[in-house]
Protein backbone atom coordinates (compact mmCIF):
# COMPACT_ATOMS: atom_id res chain seq x y z
CA UNK A 1 0.00 0.00 0.00
CA UNK A 2 1.16 3.56 -0.63
CA UNK A 3 -0.45 6.42 0.75
CA UNK A 4 0.13 9.98 0.48
CA UNK A 5 1.37 9.57 3.84
CA UNK A 6 3.94 7.14 3.49
CA UNK A 7 5.88 9.27 1.43
CA UNK A 8 5.74 12.41 2.87
CA UNK A 9 9.25 12.93 3.89
CA UNK A 10 8.44 15.33 7.00
CA UNK A 11 6.32 12.64 8.15
CA UNK A 12 8.81 10.21 7.81
CA UNK A 13 11.51 12.36 9.32
CA UNK A 14 9.19 12.64 12.55
CA UNK A 15 8.33 8.76 12.56
CA UNK A 16 12.47 8.14 12.36
CA UNK A 17 12.27 10.76 16.14
CA UNK A 18 9.66 8.73 17.81
CA UNK A 19 11.19 5.06 16.51
CA UNK A 20 14.27 6.40 19.14
CA UNK A 21 13.94 4.10 22.42
CA UNK A 22 12.67 5.43 25.54
CA UNK A 23 14.76 4.78 28.41
CA UNK A 24 12.51 3.68 31.63
CA UNK A 25 13.14 3.66 35.09
CA UNK A 26 16.07 1.67 36.10
CA UNK A 27 13.83 0.04 38.83
CA UNK A 28 10.93 -0.29 36.19
CA UNK A 29 11.71 -4.73 36.09
CA UNK A 30 12.06 -4.85 39.98
CA UNK A 31 8.50 -2.73 40.39
CA UNK A 32 6.89 -4.84 38.30
CA UNK A 33 7.59 -7.91 39.37
CA UNK A 34 7.42 -7.20 42.82
CA UNK A 35 3.69 -6.74 41.76
CA UNK A 36 3.69 -9.43 40.36
CA UNK A 37 4.97 -11.46 43.30
CA UNK A 38 2.38 -9.80 45.22
CA UNK A 39 -0.28 -10.99 43.22
CA UNK A 40 0.79 -14.45 42.72
CA UNK A 41 -1.54 -16.72 45.36
CA UNK A 42 0.48 -18.90 47.70
CA UNK A 43 1.29 -22.62 47.45
CA UNK A 44 -2.09 -23.20 49.37
CA UNK A 45 -4.05 -20.99 47.72
CA UNK A 46 -3.12 -22.05 44.49
CA UNK A 47 -3.99 -25.75 45.22
CA UNK A 48 -7.26 -24.32 46.82
CA UNK A 49 -8.47 -22.33 43.75
CA UNK A 50 -7.36 -25.64 41.19
CA UNK A 51 -10.20 -27.97 42.87
CA UNK A 52 -12.82 -24.59 43.03
CA UNK A 53 -12.55 -22.53 40.07
CA UNK A 54 -14.63 -23.92 36.88
CA UNK A 55 -11.87 -25.10 34.25
CA UNK A 56 -12.48 -26.42 30.71
CA UNK A 57 -12.24 -29.47 29.82
CA UNK A 58 -11.20 -31.17 26.62
CA UNK A 59 -12.17 -35.05 26.68
CA UNK A 60 -12.40 -36.97 23.31
CA UNK A 61 -16.03 -38.35 22.57
CA UNK A 62 -14.46 -41.40 22.77
CA UNK A 63 -12.84 -40.93 26.27
CA UNK A 64 -16.18 -39.43 27.12
CA UNK A 65 -18.04 -42.28 26.40
CA UNK A 66 -15.21 -44.97 28.00
CA UNK A 67 -16.25 -42.70 31.44
CA UNK A 68 -19.73 -42.81 31.33
CA UNK A 69 -19.62 -46.56 31.31
CA UNK A 70 -16.95 -46.63 33.78
CA UNK A 71 -19.35 -44.05 36.03
CA UNK A 72 -22.25 -46.62 35.33
CA UNK A 73 -20.77 -49.47 35.57
CA UNK A 74 -19.41 -48.49 39.36
CA UNK A 75 -23.45 -47.47 40.21
CA UNK A 76 -24.46 -50.81 39.23
CA UNK A 77 -21.90 -52.84 41.81
CA UNK A 78 -22.47 -50.22 44.60
CA UNK A 79 -25.84 -50.37 44.43
CA UNK A 80 -26.09 -54.49 44.46
CA UNK A 81 -23.10 -54.43 47.23
CA UNK A 82 -24.57 -51.83 49.57
CA UNK A 83 -28.14 -54.04 49.11
CA UNK A 84 -27.63 -56.37 51.97
CA UNK A 85 -25.90 -54.18 54.39
CA UNK A 86 -28.97 -52.11 54.55
CA UNK A 87 -30.18 -51.78 58.20
CA UNK A 88 -32.95 -54.02 58.75
CA UNK A 89 -35.77 -52.20 61.03
CA UNK A 90 -35.70 -52.12 64.58
CA UNK A 91 -38.11 -54.50 66.17
CA UNK A 92 -39.20 -54.24 69.80
CA UNK A 93 -38.86 -57.27 70.88
CA UNK A 94 -37.39 -60.76 68.43
CA UNK A 95 -36.54 -63.99 69.50
CA UNK A 96 -32.35 -64.37 68.93
CA UNK A 97 -33.02 -67.76 68.38
CA UNK A 98 -29.58 -70.64 69.20
CA UNK A 99 -27.23 -67.52 68.79
CA UNK A 100 -28.11 -67.12 72.59
CA UNK A 101 -28.04 -69.42 74.91
CA UNK A 102 -31.95 -70.32 76.69
CA UNK A 103 -33.21 -72.31 79.37
CA UNK A 104 -34.83 -75.40 77.80
CA UNK A 105 -37.96 -74.77 76.86
CA UNK A 106 -37.49 -71.09 76.26
CA UNK A 107 -36.03 -68.92 73.54
CA UNK A 108 -34.03 -65.74 74.32
CA UNK A 109 -36.07 -62.53 73.00
CA UNK A 110 -34.23 -59.30 72.18
CA UNK A 111 -36.14 -56.42 73.61
CA UNK A 112 -35.28 -53.28 71.86
CA UNK A 113 -36.67 -49.48 72.44
CA UNK A 114 -35.65 -46.33 70.37
CA UNK A 115 -35.98 -43.48 73.12
CA UNK A 116 -33.07 -41.05 72.44
CA UNK A 117 -34.13 -38.63 75.34
CA UNK A 118 -34.66 -41.41 78.11
CA UNK A 119 -32.45 -41.69 80.95
CA UNK A 120 -33.57 -45.15 81.94
CA UNK A 121 -35.93 -48.14 80.00
CA UNK A 122 -36.99 -51.07 81.71
CA UNK A 123 -39.62 -54.13 80.39
CA UNK A 124 -41.75 -55.60 82.20
CA UNK A 125 -44.70 -58.40 81.90
CA UNK A 126 -46.10 -61.43 83.01
CA UNK A 127 -42.58 -63.15 82.82
CA UNK A 128 -40.80 -60.86 85.84
CA UNK A 129 -44.35 -59.96 87.55
CA UNK A 130 -44.65 -56.17 85.84
CA UNK A 131 -41.74 -55.29 88.10
CA UNK A 132 -39.88 -52.56 86.70
CA UNK A 133 -36.79 -53.22 88.90
CA UNK A 134 -35.94 -56.68 87.29
CA UNK A 135 -35.60 -56.11 83.23
CA UNK A 136 -33.37 -53.03 82.79
CA UNK A 137 -32.41 -51.92 78.89
CA UNK A 138 -28.68 -51.29 78.31
CA UNK A 139 -28.24 -48.10 76.20
CA UNK A 140 -26.29 -48.96 72.99
CA UNK A 141 -23.67 -46.82 72.13
CA UNK A 142 -25.30 -44.49 70.38
CA UNK A 143 -29.08 -43.74 68.45
CA UNK A 144 -30.92 -43.24 71.86
CA UNK A 145 -31.14 -47.59 71.26
CA UNK A 146 -32.16 -49.77 74.19
CA UNK A 147 -32.14 -53.20 74.67
CA UNK A 148 -32.36 -56.65 76.61
CA UNK A 149 -31.77 -60.19 75.64
CA UNK A 150 -34.75 -62.32 78.02
CA UNK A 151 -35.21 -66.05 77.83
CA UNK A 152 -38.94 -66.32 77.63
CA UNK A 153 -40.24 -69.69 77.86
CA UNK A 154 -42.94 -70.89 75.43
CA UNK A 155 -46.34 -69.27 74.99
CA UNK A 156 -47.70 -65.81 74.43
CA UNK A 157 -46.32 -63.09 76.75
CA UNK A 158 -47.50 -59.70 77.41
CA UNK A 159 -45.39 -56.93 78.45
CA UNK A 160 -44.45 -53.29 77.82
CA UNK A 161 -41.68 -50.26 78.59
CA UNK A 162 -41.41 -48.46 81.56
CA UNK A 163 -39.52 -45.25 80.46
CA UNK A 164 -37.76 -43.08 83.20
CA UNK A 165 -38.96 -45.00 86.19
CA UNK A 166 -42.48 -43.94 85.40
CA UNK A 167 -43.72 -43.56 81.62
CA UNK A 168 -45.46 -46.62 80.22
CA UNK A 169 -45.34 -47.54 76.82
CA UNK A 170 -46.55 -50.37 75.02
CA UNK A 171 -43.84 -51.75 71.86
CA UNK A 172 -44.68 -49.81 69.19
CA UNK A 173 -43.38 -52.90 66.86
CA UNK A 174 -45.54 -55.44 68.39
CA UNK A 175 -49.25 -55.98 68.83
CA UNK A 176 -51.16 -54.83 70.80
CA UNK A 177 -52.81 -56.98 73.78
CA UNK A 178 -56.46 -57.16 73.94
CA UNK A 179 -56.82 -56.56 77.39
CA UNK A 180 -55.36 -54.27 79.20
CA UNK A 181 -54.87 -54.77 82.84
CA UNK A 182 -52.67 -51.78 84.34
CA UNK A 183 -54.84 -48.93 82.57
CA UNK A 184 -52.64 -48.42 79.75
CA UNK A 185 -51.92 -50.72 76.48
CA UNK A 186 -49.65 -53.57 76.49
CA UNK A 187 -48.04 -55.55 73.78
CA UNK A 188 -47.93 -59.19 73.16
CA UNK A 189 -45.00 -61.29 71.68
CA UNK A 190 -45.47 -65.31 70.95
CA UNK A 191 -42.26 -67.08 71.62
CA UNK A 192 -42.27 -70.65 69.60
CA UNK A 193 -45.64 -70.80 67.94
CA UNK A 194 -47.31 -71.44 71.05
CA UNK A 195 -49.93 -69.37 73.13
CA UNK A 196 -49.87 -70.12 76.79
CA UNK B 1 18.50 -26.00 25.67
CA UNK B 2 16.00 -24.16 27.90
CA UNK B 3 13.02 -23.08 25.39
CA UNK B 4 12.30 -19.24 26.39
CA UNK B 5 9.89 -18.43 23.77
CA UNK B 6 6.58 -16.13 24.67
CA UNK B 7 4.61 -19.97 24.91
CA UNK B 8 6.88 -21.65 26.77
CA UNK B 9 7.52 -18.98 29.64
CA UNK B 10 3.86 -18.22 29.83
CA UNK B 11 3.62 -22.07 30.13
CA UNK B 12 6.14 -21.77 33.30
CA UNK B 13 4.22 -18.97 34.54
CA UNK B 14 1.29 -20.86 35.05
CA UNK B 15 2.71 -24.23 36.09
CA UNK B 16 3.76 -21.96 39.23
CA UNK B 17 7.17 -20.26 38.63
CA UNK B 18 6.24 -16.06 38.50
CA UNK B 19 9.75 -15.45 38.08
CA UNK B 20 9.50 -16.53 34.32
CA UNK B 21 7.20 -13.17 33.61
CA UNK B 22 10.27 -10.93 34.53
CA UNK B 23 11.51 -12.40 30.78
CA UNK B 24 8.49 -11.91 29.07
CA UNK B 25 8.62 -7.99 31.17
CA UNK B 26 12.26 -7.44 30.06
CA UNK B 27 11.71 -8.69 26.05
CA UNK B 28 8.65 -5.66 25.57
CA UNK B 29 9.18 -3.00 27.84
CA UNK B 30 10.97 -0.63 25.81
CA UNK B 31 9.05 -1.09 22.80
CA UNK B 32 5.97 -0.98 24.46
CA UNK B 33 7.44 1.89 26.97
CA UNK B 34 8.04 4.19 23.80
CA UNK B 35 4.01 3.71 23.26
CA UNK B 36 2.83 4.84 26.46
CA UNK B 37 5.69 7.76 26.55
CA UNK B 38 4.18 9.01 23.28
CA UNK B 39 0.05 8.48 24.02
CA UNK B 40 0.53 9.94 27.39
CA UNK B 41 3.51 12.42 26.99
CA UNK B 42 5.00 12.05 30.32
CA UNK B 43 7.18 9.13 31.56
CA UNK B 44 5.92 8.78 34.64
CA UNK B 45 2.42 8.23 33.86
CA UNK B 46 3.57 6.06 30.61
CA UNK B 47 5.30 3.71 33.06
CA UNK B 48 2.41 3.47 35.71
CA UNK B 49 -0.06 2.51 32.34
CA UNK B 50 2.96 -0.42 31.03
CA UNK B 51 2.96 -1.31 34.43
CA UNK B 52 -0.55 -1.45 35.10
CA UNK B 53 -0.73 -3.33 31.65
CA UNK B 54 2.02 -6.47 32.62
CA UNK B 55 -0.13 -6.59 35.73
CA UNK B 56 -3.32 -6.93 33.92
CA UNK B 57 -1.92 -9.21 31.50
CA UNK B 58 0.08 -11.31 34.43
CA UNK B 59 -3.44 -11.80 36.16
CA UNK B 60 -5.14 -12.96 32.92
CA UNK B 61 -2.42 -14.86 31.63
CA UNK B 62 -5.12 -17.54 31.70
CA UNK B 63 -6.95 -16.34 29.52
CA UNK B 64 -4.51 -15.51 27.27
CA UNK B 65 -5.95 -17.35 24.13
CA UNK B 66 -2.84 -17.56 21.96
CA UNK B 67 0.60 -17.39 23.69
CA UNK B 68 2.18 -17.60 20.38
CA UNK B 69 0.91 -13.40 20.27
CA UNK B 70 1.09 -12.57 23.64
CA UNK B 71 2.61 -9.13 22.39
CA UNK B 72 -0.20 -8.31 19.96
CA UNK B 73 -2.28 -9.38 23.36
CA UNK B 74 -0.30 -7.60 26.07
CA UNK B 75 -0.25 -4.53 23.13
CA UNK B 76 -4.15 -4.64 22.92
CA UNK B 77 -4.51 -4.13 26.99
CA UNK B 78 -1.78 -1.40 27.35
CA UNK B 79 -3.30 0.86 24.52
CA UNK B 80 -6.61 0.73 27.08
CA UNK B 81 -4.87 1.66 29.28
CA UNK B 82 -3.30 4.41 27.95
CA UNK B 83 -6.32 5.75 26.65
CA UNK B 84 -8.02 5.03 29.97
CA UNK B 85 -4.90 7.02 31.57
CA UNK B 86 -5.75 9.56 28.51
CA UNK B 87 -8.89 10.37 29.53
CA UNK B 88 -9.13 10.57 33.51
CA UNK B 89 -6.89 13.35 33.79
CA UNK B 90 -6.62 16.61 32.02
CA UNK B 91 -3.77 16.74 29.45
CA UNK B 92 -1.07 18.80 30.99
CA UNK B 93 0.11 21.90 29.26
CA UNK B 94 3.77 20.51 28.73
CA UNK B 95 3.00 17.38 26.65
CA UNK B 96 6.67 16.77 25.32
CA UNK B 97 8.76 13.95 27.03
CA UNK B 98 10.12 15.69 30.25
CA UNK B 99 12.45 12.68 30.40
CA UNK B 100 15.76 13.79 31.68
CA UNK B 101 17.45 10.51 30.81
CA UNK B 102 16.26 10.43 27.01
CA UNK B 103 16.35 14.00 26.30
CA UNK B 104 20.01 13.77 28.29
CA UNK B 105 21.06 11.08 25.98
CA UNK B 106 19.27 12.56 22.51
CA UNK B 107 21.70 15.59 23.67
CA UNK B 108 24.47 13.91 24.02
CA UNK B 109 24.59 12.33 20.77
CA UNK B 110 22.67 15.16 18.86
CA UNK B 111 23.03 18.32 17.90
CA UNK B 112 20.81 21.15 19.92
CA UNK B 113 18.71 21.57 17.11
CA UNK B 114 17.88 18.32 16.55
CA UNK B 115 16.71 18.36 20.65
CA UNK B 116 14.67 21.04 19.67
CA UNK B 117 13.42 19.53 16.67
CA UNK B 118 12.54 16.41 19.25
CA UNK B 119 10.70 18.51 21.79
CA UNK B 120 8.63 20.26 18.66
CA UNK B 121 7.76 16.82 17.67
CA UNK B 122 6.15 15.92 20.83
CA UNK B 123 4.75 19.40 21.52
CA UNK B 124 2.80 18.44 18.22
CA UNK B 125 1.83 15.13 19.18
CA UNK B 126 0.42 15.91 22.49
CA UNK B 127 -2.25 18.56 20.36
CA UNK B 128 -3.39 15.93 18.29
CA UNK B 129 -6.83 14.24 19.42
CA UNK B 130 -6.30 10.89 21.33
CA UNK B 131 -7.28 8.72 18.54
CA UNK B 132 -5.26 10.22 16.32
CA UNK B 133 -2.47 10.04 17.96
CA UNK B 134 -3.17 6.52 18.80
CA UNK B 135 -3.26 6.07 14.76
CA UNK B 136 -0.48 7.65 13.89
CA UNK B 137 1.60 5.61 16.09
CA UNK B 138 0.65 2.48 15.39
CA UNK B 139 1.00 3.26 11.83
CA UNK B 140 3.90 5.01 11.24
CA UNK B 141 6.06 4.13 14.93
CA UNK B 142 5.12 0.93 15.50
CA UNK B 143 4.82 -0.25 11.78
CA UNK B 144 1.34 -1.99 12.17
CA UNK B 145 -1.36 -2.72 8.96
CA UNK B 146 -4.04 -1.42 9.02
CA UNK B 147 -5.76 -4.67 9.70
CA UNK B 148 -3.39 -5.36 12.76
CA UNK B 149 -4.96 -1.54 14.10
CA UNK B 150 -8.31 -2.80 13.90
CA UNK B 151 -7.77 -5.98 15.43
CA UNK B 152 -5.81 -3.88 18.28
CA UNK B 153 -8.20 -0.99 18.36
CA UNK B 154 -11.60 -2.38 17.25
CA UNK B 155 -12.04 0.58 15.29
CA UNK B 156 -12.76 0.11 11.15
CA UNK B 157 -9.80 0.23 8.27
CA UNK B 158 -11.62 3.19 6.89
CA UNK B 159 -11.71 4.90 9.97
CA UNK B 160 -7.94 4.37 11.22
CA UNK B 161 -7.14 5.32 7.77
CA UNK B 162 -8.85 8.99 7.99
CA UNK B 163 -7.27 9.11 11.72
CA UNK B 164 -3.74 8.71 10.11
CA UNK B 165 -4.48 11.43 7.18
CA UNK B 166 -5.88 13.61 9.40
CA UNK B 167 -2.70 13.24 12.16
CA UNK B 168 -0.67 13.98 9.36
CA UNK B 169 -2.11 17.30 7.93
CA UNK B 170 -2.04 18.67 11.41
CA UNK B 171 1.54 17.27 11.75
CA UNK B 172 2.59 18.73 8.56
CA UNK B 173 0.93 22.16 9.50
CA UNK B 174 2.38 22.55 12.87
CA UNK B 175 5.70 21.16 11.89
CA UNK B 176 5.96 22.95 8.93
CA UNK B 177 5.51 26.19 11.03
CA UNK B 178 8.41 25.06 13.26
CA UNK B 179 10.54 24.76 10.45
CA UNK B 180 9.93 27.92 8.67
CA UNK B 181 10.09 29.61 11.81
Amino acid sequence: MHDDDQNDELIGRVADELRIPVALDPGFDARVMAAVRRATPGRWRRALRWWTEPRPLRVSPLTGLACAAGVAALLVVGAVSLRPSLPSPIKGAVAVGAAVPAEPGSEMVQFVLVAPQASSVAVVGDFNDWDPSRTPLRAEAAGGVWSANVSLRSGQHQYAFVVDGKEWRPDPAAPRAVTDDFGSPNSVIVVGGKST
Amino acid sequence: MTDRSDPALIRQVLDGNPDAYGALVARYRERYARFAVHMLGEREDAEEALQDAFLRAYRSLAQCADPARFDAWLFRILANRCRTAGARRARRSRTFVRDEIALGEASAEHPAERREWREEIHRALGRLEADQREAFLLKHVEDLSYEEMSALTGAGISALKMRVKRACERLRVMLGEVQHA
